[in-house]
């Protein structure tokens, strides 16, 4: 059984993926596996792009989004005739472009927002893994994984992945559809900040900054860099306080941090502490 | 689960060609792909795979370590992404499928050169148009002479070397008595062309070079690269492809830390910088004298180097600390000038000093491109010669431009293979040397069409030596030498207005009474083309059968491969050299413009002076269609960039007269003892006669931001503005409202709010030199105070001087780089970005109704742009 696996910690947002799926797929009809894709408009492979932080604690990545191949494919109980989408051997799930009668059902029915609608031709398009290709027998992959320039994309045999999967995690656990599709390294959300002497103009180095979780969750350090960075990344959503502690300063701290969105607290100048 | 089997569907195709898709042009290829062909039509188009048709051990593959990890090369070519759609440029909408001419330019009559760019073409024959071609040229030819026909045929383009793009008409008017060059100054290039050259001698267009090694060296020693200005994730994709995306997050790995200096969160720093350092447009030179200043206070640089390799240090130190002017360079006082916090910058002066540090390019933004980039250029010389440039990890680099392993026989690792044969190498040479009889730099075009005569220092030719810097040139040249003012042009070129300075002003040149004929042969309606009198249909890559010498380095292996013909020609559409030929044949110069040579010998011809034979066969050449150049077994022995200088400096002296490097030019200060904008060691030019674009002017009262340009994500420079896949992408095109796709400009969240722009909101962006409307991209990977918006959208004029197709070069500044230095200064100059009101367009409808109407009426497609049928009397359907 095929599975996809990608590493968003090595997307660099090239969009090849993206661009090669419609190569292969605007104006070339690979029926019964899929009718053209229309020119514009729909992205069997969607590359989603994410800017988190404030200038200059500015991240960014990228996830590739196409169908998850599921398991349990919520579009095809949902569609109203029968063997129109299946499941092949290889995990693949096809929307069979003659038997689809356009009714959308499957649209409506999937959690990720990938199947699309193709209103010329009536029916119900998505992501095919290029099946139409792999049956061929050249093709061990499909495009979007042999246009990927760093191999973000990988795709092959469940059992090749184990490792990896151990470590991957799914899109949208909680619609409990078994996806096909593993993601790595998706990045959680961050709190950053430069810590400054504001009277001698000089970033401070080694300032010990605490981390702590409202709920009593694990306490976290991090050390201000060579830059008077500190960075707390691969954080869940929830609400932080942090303090700030350096040798001669007096502590600074920052409550009710809220990591709804990834956090940049800025320039932060720290006052002197006085002479004992 | 139901199996559905029995149903496979037939995806083998009838023939695979192949063809390098990057976009540099120039007799070089890069971003290999293959076209995999059936039934005439061009179904896929991929990655190519080197070991496709040869054995992987051939290939010798390099490997790289640092710190337990190792860095090998592929079995595929890493294209660029737009490579990967190249169908939708050669069936794009916006093809030109025949010759057309102007519907009110009469060669026998009334010329109405006012009316360019608002006339529309008809379709003539093929005949019919070399024809009066060929009757123009003899007829100027008699009336002024040969140098009155002006060449544009230089720039990147395509990838191919019997049908390369530009400069096939320079060869062919040289057999007929000369020419007028626009001679193209080295426009991602200009700091280090016009300042670095004086440093550390002549260079690669005055990049560092030797650059051997580069990447082993940095990869093996290097404890922090600096990313400054230039953007490793997008500017490769023209050249070679994305090779250069590996390598950083390789070094990431392996704990070689990466520090992106730039205004904007290019596409490099938003996946690769673990510190990002936001840095007003070009005023890199305030920051790097503050470094200079902190190590100079803190005694922080390698004094015994400096002894022994330097000259002018004195010079440098006094400046930095005030000496000359009065004014300290501190981190206090760059700060003001640069946006750097002063913290910040220390941090960044102890850490580059204390680190193991190299700086890497892929040409630049704002960095290398603005006014007086000479002295950032120069400064980055400075700043890595007070380090022990050349020493282990620390270095220059043009990230997988150069500085990769070399390959066994390969002759040339250049841009534009000087290894070929001269028939072949002529019309590239009108991109790279100053050769024609009577020479305009390509900046100084519009001022020569407009207010001659010229006196300019330096043609600014990509190939020039240094001292052609102090070259005194006059246009016209003297007339018993042939000078004469230009009557004609005749470009294969057509992307002044979006590419080089104060493109309004092209048009007002191209508008000009004196210009009597304007020919321009191109694939797509665009830019200048609608501003020429007769247009003629170019084809492209996937159309003709070539050979190409993917020698550059960037790719994994470098390769030659034969490209054969993937599709028929598109409409009427021929390639340029095929074009030139039939005009030289109309003129009787056919025979010696051909040399009755096909495309076979030609292709040989190649195959000979590659010196292939001593790698592999003719025969097995056409029978695989390409080979791949092993990697050389000794590499590892090429010493890296300035080694052996860094050795032993007597031994091993730089290109310049001390054989030093020169902080302090005596060259300089000889020929130009007056000149305050590039002085004789790098200085801060806050303002000068020739520009005046900093937040400190008086004019920044009206335009208070920065805009700056970098080289596109999604062209290379004006090609690839029609792709209807890339354009769908947020960094590509904004939709606006009214259901045009705008260029996106960069602003952020803050100058958006004061300013009540959203994201999406259709702006525009202006100065005194014009407006450009552009779909606001409002967000944090831009800094304030600065906007950004890449050069190269297609222009769409709405009246003059206001653009709707988001060609920001149009308002660029028309001054050069510094007044004897004629490169371009087309990043970081003053504008004010608004949103569009009801009013604005009554405002220019009011001043020239017929224009603007006319505007609104052309047939535009959202997917891909404006169409051929917008400009074309009847359109095709």
């Amino acid at each position: 059984m095929k599975v996809f696996v990608i590493d968003i910690g090595i997307c660099n947002g090239c969009y090849a993926c993206q661009i090669a799926c419609k190569d292969e797929h605007v104006g070339n009809d690979w029926s019964p596996i899929a009718k053209p894709q229309p020119d514009t408009g729909q992205f069997w492979m969607k590359l989603n792009e994410y800017i988190r932080g404030t200038v200059p604690k500015v991240k960014m990545h990228y996830i590739p989004l196409l169908c998850q191949h599921c398991d349990k494919a919520p579009c095809i109980p949902a569609c109203p005739v029968k063997g129109a989408i299946y499941k092949r051997d290889d995990g693949l799930v096809i929307i069979d472009p003659e038997k689809c009668t356009g009714c959308k059902a499957c649209v409506d029915a999937c959690p990720y927002g990938v199947i699309y609608f193709n209103d010329s031709l009536n029916i119900a398009q998505k992501c095919t893994g290029c099946a139409h290709l792999l049956d061929g027998g050249e093709w061990k992959v499909p495009r979007c994984a042999d246009a990927c320039p760093t191999e973000a994309i990988k795709f092959g045999e469940e059992a090749e992945f184990k490792g990896m999967i151990a470590r991957a995690e799914v899109l949208k656990p909680e619609s409990k559809t078994k996806p096909r599709v593993y993601y790595l390294n998706i990045p959680k959300k961050f709190i950053a900040g430069t810590v400054y002497d504001p009277i001698e103009k000089e970033v401070v180095i080694g300032a010990k900054c605490t981390l702590t979780g409202s709920k009593a969750g694990k306490m976290k350090t991090e050390t201000t860099d060579a830059f008077g960075d500190f960075w707390f990344e691969g954080l869940a959503d929830g609400t932080y306080n942090l303090t700030i502690d350096a040798k001669g300063f007096k502590a600074k701290s920052f409550n009710k941090l809220n990591t709804e969105k990834d956090i940049n607290l800025g320039d932060i100048p720290l006052d002197k502490a006085k002479k004992k | 689960m139901s199996a559905v089997k029995g149903k496979k569907v037939d995806v083998k195709p009838d023939k695979t060609v192949i063809k390098a898709l990057a976009l540099g042009g120039l007799l070089g290829g890069g971003g290999e792909c293959v076209v995999d062909v059936k039934d005439g039509k061009a179904v896929r188009i991929r990655p190519f795979h080197y070991d496709w048709k040869y054995d992987k051990k051939k290939f010798n593959a390099w490997k790289m370590k640092r710190n337990g990890k190792t860095l090998e090369p592929l079995m595929k070519a890493l294209p660029g992404t737009f490579s990967l759609a190249y169908k939708k440029r050669t069936f794009s909408p916006n093809r030109i499928k025949y010759p057309l001419i102007r519907v009110d330019w009469d060669p026998n009559g009334e010329r109405n050169p006012q009316n360019r760019g608002k006339s529309k073409y008809r379709r003539i024959s093929w005949d019919e148009a070399t024809t009066i071609i060929a009757n123009e040229i003899k007829r100027v030819h008699k009336k002024y002479g040969p140098c009155s026909i002006l060449v544009q045929g230089d720039g990147h383009g395509e990838c191919k070397t019997i049908h390369t793009p530009h400069g096939h008409q320079g060869r062919l008017l040289d057999m007929m008595g000369g020419f007028t060059q626009q001679v193209r100054n080295p426009d991602s290039w200009e700091g280090w062309y016009w300042g670095s050259k004086h440093v550390w001698g002549q260079g690669f267009q005055g990049m560092m070079s030797p650059a051997a090694n580069l990447i082993k060296d940095i990869t093996e020693n290097a404890e922090m690269v600096l990313f400054w200005g230039g953007d490793p994730e997008t500017t490769p994709w023209g050249f070679t492809g994305q090779y250069a995306t590996r390598i950083c997050y390789f070094w990431t790995q392996a704990g070689i830390k990466q520090v992106y200096i730039c205004p904007e969160l290019n596409y490099g720093a938003a996946v690769h910088a673990d510190k990002w350092i936001p840095v007003l447009p070009n005023t890199d030179a305030a920051l790097q004298l503050a470094i200079i200043y902190t190590w100079v206070k803190e005694g922080t640089w390698d004094k015994e180097y400096v002894k022994t390799h330097v000259v002018g240090m004195d010079y440098v130190k006094n400046y930095v600390l005030g000496k000359d002017d009065g004014i300290p360079k501190t981190p206090e006082w760059a700060s003001k000038k640069c946006g750097v916090p002063e913290w910040t910058i220390k941090a960044l002066a102890r850490e580059f000093a204390k680190k193991v540090t190299s700086i890497a390019h892929y040409f630049g933004g704002s960095f290398i491109r603005g006014p007086f980039s000479h002295e950032p250029g120069r400064l980055e010389c400075v700043l890595l010669g007070m380090q022990g440039l050349g020493g282990p990890g620390v270095h220059q680099c043009q990230i997988t431009y150069f500085g990769m392993p070399r390959a066994e026989g390969l002759k040339s690792i250049r841009y534009f293979n000087p290894a070929l044969t001269e028939r072949l190498r002529i019309p590239c040479r009108t991109t790279i040397d100053a050769w024609g009889k009577q020479l305009i730099p390509k900046t100084l075009i519009q001022d020569a069409i407009i207010k001659p005569p010229l006196t300019f220092f330096g043609s600014g030719g990509q190939e020039c030596q240094t001292e052609e810097q102090f070259e005194k040139y006059t246009y016209p040249i003297e007339k018993e030498k042939g000078g004469t003012l230009v009557h004609m042009i005749w470009t294969d070129t057509p992307c002044r207005i979006t590419c080089w300075n104060h493109g309004n002003w092209t048009i007002d040149a191209f508008q000009h009474p004196s210009i009597e004929c304007v020919v321009a042969q191109h694939p797509w309606l665009e830019n200048e083309c609608v501003y020429s009198d007769i247009i003629l249909p170019a084809n492209t890559t996937l159309e003709v059968e070539d050979i190409v010498t993917n020698s550059r380095q960037g790719p994994h292996f470098q390769s030659v491969c034969i490209q054969e013909q993937a599709i028929q020609p598109i409409g009427e559409s021929r390639s340029d050299y095929e074009i030139v030929l039939a005009i030289a044949e109309k003129l009787g110069y056919g025979k010696k413009f051909s040399e009755g040579k096909t495309t076979r010998d030609l292709q040989k011809d190649v195959f000979d002076t590659m010196e292939l034979g001593d790698m592999t066969t003719w025969k097995e050449l056409l029978e695989k269609k390409y080979f791949v150049y092993p990697v050389a077994k000794d590499w590892e022995s090429d010493p890296p960039g300035f080694r052996k200088f860094y050795e032993d400096p007597k031994k091993n002296p730089l290109q310049t007269p001390s054989g030093k490097l020169e902080f302090y030019s005596e060259r300089l200060a000889k020929n130009f003892p007056d000149d305050k904008e590039r002085p004789p060691y790098p200085q801060w030019i806050e303002k000068s006669e020739t520009h005046d674009e900093r937040l400190s002017s008086e004019r920044a009262a009206m335009f208070p931001l920065l805009c700056m340009s970098n080289h596109g994500r999604w062209r290379v420079h004006a090609q690839g503005d029609d792709i209807t896949w890339t354009r769908e992408t947020v960094t590509c095109k904004v939709l606006g409202a009214d259901g045009y796709r705008y260029e996106p400009v960069w602003i952020n969240p803050k100058d958006a709010a004061k300013r009540g722009i959203n994201d999406g909101d259709i702006v525009k962006v202006f100065n005194e030199r014009g407006v450009v409307l552009c779909g606001a991209r409002v967000w944090e990977r831009m800094s304030p105070g600065v906007v950004y918006v890449d050069h190269g959208a297609r222009h769409d004029p709405i009246i003059d001087n206001v653009d709707r197709g988001g060609a920001i070069n149009t308002i660029a500044p028309n001054g050069i780089t510094s007044k004897n230095a004629c490169g371009q200064a087309t990043s970081s100059y003053l504008v004010d970005v608004q949103k569009v009101t009801e009013k604005d367009y009554q405002e220019w409808r009011e001043k020239d109704p017929e224009s603007y109407d006319a505007a609104f009426k052309r047939e535009y497609d959202q997917a891909s742009g404006l169409r051929f049928n917008a400009w074309v009397e009847g359109g095709m359907e």
